[in-house]
């Protein structure tokens, strides 16, 4: 059999054409462009939005139905008021990612799902206007008593937008999608993702157009990348230029190869940002002074937006839900969760404003930073791309059990993280699997938990909480186990539910379910009277709901509603101690966004804990 | 931390990595060909070379060097299947391309379509085993290597892999031959 195997290699005198593969690795590297990376691998500014649609369209909405961003099922808002880490929570029309810029104590922040942009008082918290834009603009820049709209549509363009006369009176094509922009010297600084910027005045005239990617201010200059060269350099407001050139901050030997994302001053630094999107994790550092540019390494993944307060380097995570303080002096940084992926950082009257793009759409003003909860990051496995991590938050009561959240196959870790800042905030340490990317299974999972805990020293009993497919390595985990004070299950995948799916509806797609072996839970052991929680989704929202019945008819619904039923059914009999809950509006795969409050509930029910 | 004249590649990084591709390309090549097929090998062999070239003085060297850049492979390869996923929710799609290349190269034999048959069907980690055993000739401590794991658990899961491997096989074997002795 084996022989047999050996001789059905697909591969077997395959040979690959080396010339070629090694252009495409140069390509990769930027080898061919002595060490900087090519044009095409460049940062584009603005592929967030819609990276940030996808997170949340695929996070709360049943993949079948057609998505309707402004009403996606969203968590209430308003639990997260008061949530640590959560001064003020302003509710914002949902979807997407929200920029914002800042004109006194006013705060724009434009929508790009919405299609609105919305003028909030720092001060009061209210919403004071609200615009319907046309079309697809997402950055927003104030300026010159205008506004500027960077807009996607007719091969690029900026909208001045007049804030005394509520509507666009000027539009100006800029030849390519928008990439930075920035009011700098009295006039629009904006650059298109094929590398031209052009500057503007407060009239709308084109006063200059040349190569460049507008990275950002600090210093009092603007930093421009020559998309050519890979250097970055700055404008002075005079438009002098050139006065600073750093000269390799680009490359595959200095960050991730992907350029550079943004700058920031921040305690009389240049601070760069690492340009991949969507992991980047670097930071460098240029003094103008000496002329010195510095790595500062790696800080976590998915650094997204940076801004200066009280001598600090405020930087936010998008995929880990973190706020960083950097000394700017050492590097070293102090980690704070907050809870929810935020799209852009501005500071208003010293306190920092954040908008977050997940879950829901919101304008959230920060808590002081004593509000702030830590959070560890307990790195596990140094993998060769992506580390497994487990991050921490929270301190134990005495004797309290380590809660652990499983995120199912197809969502990463910032997904948990209203529950997570909800439980630690009763009192106890919560560690998420730090998942953003890369290959996993059920068994592999449950493997990885393992050795972290084994390897990090973190005290059992264990509660755990496994959401989708997690359900299955949360299984696996548990068997056998000793120390595993609870178990919630957030929605358990039917075993075989992938298949049947596809039985009874080829060719539709699902979302990449993870399924068990057979063999695999046929050797699972029950919970015996271990306390266990099934969260299960409500039906009529999702198999039951009228649009999933009129795409794949009744039968078909019910027989998938039946089977995704008795799957709970038997999760729900593995203990002889267990309850069921529904959450109900919940959405398919999506308790975890639209229903944390549930999760929260049912872990403290088990816990006999009150919220806090 | 280091200052960026310490980060800059010298020359004798970029001799080893040259080194380290005319080596091992074809390997790497061949390694995402198994998994992923023709259409997409190229970029995920070119980003395994990427990482390497990123990570150059992380590359371990003598005989440890096949085993990382295997399991570099092993997670790029991972993560083409979960982007594709994302895409596409047709994870079945890539299985079936996976058993379909094959095809290709054979002559017609029911024998051999049932053993790919009842590799495809295996759960992906019994599969991937074999298919590093088998197909990419690594050693136990290699395959330990790129998937993290204990040598002692891969004798295990190899073991277990092979036993699933012949049941399935002779499963299909029981199903079609009542089919093929009426054809």
């Amino acid at each position: 059999m084996i022989e047999l195997l050996e001789s059905l290699d697909p591969a077997k005198n395959t040979e690959v054409d080396s010339v070629e593969l090694r252009a495409l690795v140069d390509e990769k590297v930027g080898l061919s462009t002595q060490m900087r990376p090519s044009v095409s691998r460049r940062w584009k500014a603005w592929p967030i939005a819609a990276a940030g649609f996808a997170v949340v369209v695929v996070a709360v909405v049943p993949w079948l139905f057609q998505p309707d961003p402004i009403n996606l099922l969203v968590p209430d808002l308003a639990s997260l008021n008061g949530t640590a880490g959560v001064d003020r929570l302003i509710p914002l029309a949902a979807g997407g990612v929200q920029t914002m810029d800042v004109d006194g104590e006013t705060i724009w922040v434009m929508s790009a799902l919405a299609g609105k942009l919305q003028k909030v008082s720092a001060l009061s918290g209210a919403i004071e206007a609200s615009y319907d834009i046309d079309g697809h603009v997402e950055g927003v820049v104030v300026g010159g008593s205008y506004l500027w709209l960077s807009s996607y549509d007719h091969d690029g363009e900026v909208l001045r937008f007049d804030p005394e006369a509520g509507g666009v009176d000027l539009v100006i094509p800029i030849g390519g999608m928008p990439g930075g922009s920035e009011w700098f010297g009295e006039r629009l600084w904006v650059s298109n993702q094929s590398g031209d910027m052009f500057e503007i005045s407060a009239m709308g005239e084109v006063l200059s157009t040349r190569r460049g990617d507008v990275k950002g201010q600090g210093m009092g200059y603007l930093w421009i990348n020559d998309p050519d060269t890979g250097l970055i350099s700055s404008v002075s407001p005079d438009g002098a230029t050139d006065e600073f050139v750093i000269p390799t901050v680009e490359g595959a030997d200095t960050m991730s190869g992907w350029g550079i994302r943004k700058v920031a001053e921040a305690g009389g630094f240049l601070w760069l940002m690492d340009g991949d999107y969507p992991f980047g994790t670097n930071l460098s550092r240029f003094d103008p002074e000496t002329g010195e540019f510095r790595s500062m390494g790696g800080y976590t993944f998915g650094l997204l937006d940076m801004v200066e307060l009280g001598g600090s380097l405020w930087v936010t995570s998008h995929t880990d839900h973190l706020l960083l303080k950097v000394d700017p002096d050492s590097g070293e940084a102090v980690r704070y969760a907050v809870p929810g992926k935020v799209g852009g950082l501005s500071v208003v009257d010293d306190e920092i404003w954040a908008t977050f793009y997940q879950p829901g759409g919101a304008l959230v003003k920060l808590g002081r930073e004593q509000d702030l909860v830590e959070s560890r990051d307990v790195v596990f496995d140094d993998w060769s791309l992506y580390p497994y991590r487990l991050l921490c938050t929270g301190s134990s009561v005495e004797g309290g059990p380590t809660i652990l959240l499983e995120p199912f196959d197809w969502i990463d870790y910032g997904s948990w993280s209203v529950v997570q800042a909800q439980l630690s905030a009763s009192g106890y340490v919560v560690c998420a699997n730090g998942y953003v990317e890369g290959e996993s299974t059920p068994a592999q999972r449950a493997a990885d938990l393992k050795q972290a805990l084994d390897e990090s020293g973190l005290p059992g009993p264990y509660l755990l909480v496994g959401a989708g497919d997690g359900a299955h390595s949360v299984r696996l985990f548990a068997d056998g186990r000793t120390d595993v004070a609870g178990v919630v299950l957030v929605d358990p995948m039917p075993l075989g539910f992938a298949m049947f799916y596809d039985d009874l509806l080829p060719g539709w797609g699902h979302p990449p379910w993870s399924d068990l072996d057979v063999g695999e839970s046929g050797a699972l052991g029950d919970l015996g009277g271990i306390p266990l929680t099934i969260i299960g989704q409500d039906s009529s929202s999702v198999f039951g709901s009228d649009r999933f019945i009129v795409g794949a008819g009744r039968e078909t619904a019910e027989a998938l509603d039946e089977y995704w039923q008795n799957g709970l059914e038997f999760y729900a009999s593995l203990s002889t101690n267990s309850n069921s809950v529904v959450a109900s509006g919940s959405g398919l795969d999506a308790i975890v966004s639209t229903k944390p409050d549930v999760i929260v509930a049912a872990v403290l029910a088990q816990l006999g804990t009150e919220p806090n | 931390m280091s200052t960026e004249s310490d980060r800059v590649q010298p020359s004798v990084s970029q001799n080893r990595f040259d080194r380290l591709f005319d080596d091992y390309h074809q390997a790497i090549y061949r390694y995402c060909i198994r998994r992923l097929g023709r259409v997409d090998a190229d970029d995920a062999s070119a980003e395994v070379f990427a990482v390497a070239w990123r990570r150059i003085d992380d590359v371990p060297e003598d005989e440890a060097t096949r085993a990382w850049l295997f399991g570099v492979a092993y997670r790029v390869v991972g993560n083409q299947f979960r982007s594709a996923r994302r895409r596409t929710g047709l994870s079945r799609r890539i299985a079936v391309q996976r058993i379909e290349e094959p095809h290709e190269v054979i002559d017609a034999n029911p024998t051999a379509d049932r053993v790919l048959e009842a590799l495809s069907s295996l759960g992906y980690d019994d599969a991937e085993i074999l298919r590093l055993s088998v197909w990419d000739g690594l050693s136990r401590t290699e395959i330990a290597h790129v998937l993290k794991i204990k040598e002692n658990a891969v004798d295990q899961r190899l073991h277990r892999a092979r036993a699933r491997l012949r049941s399935k096989f002779e499963s299909l074997a029981a199903t079609s031959e009542p089919e093929e002795a009426s054809a």
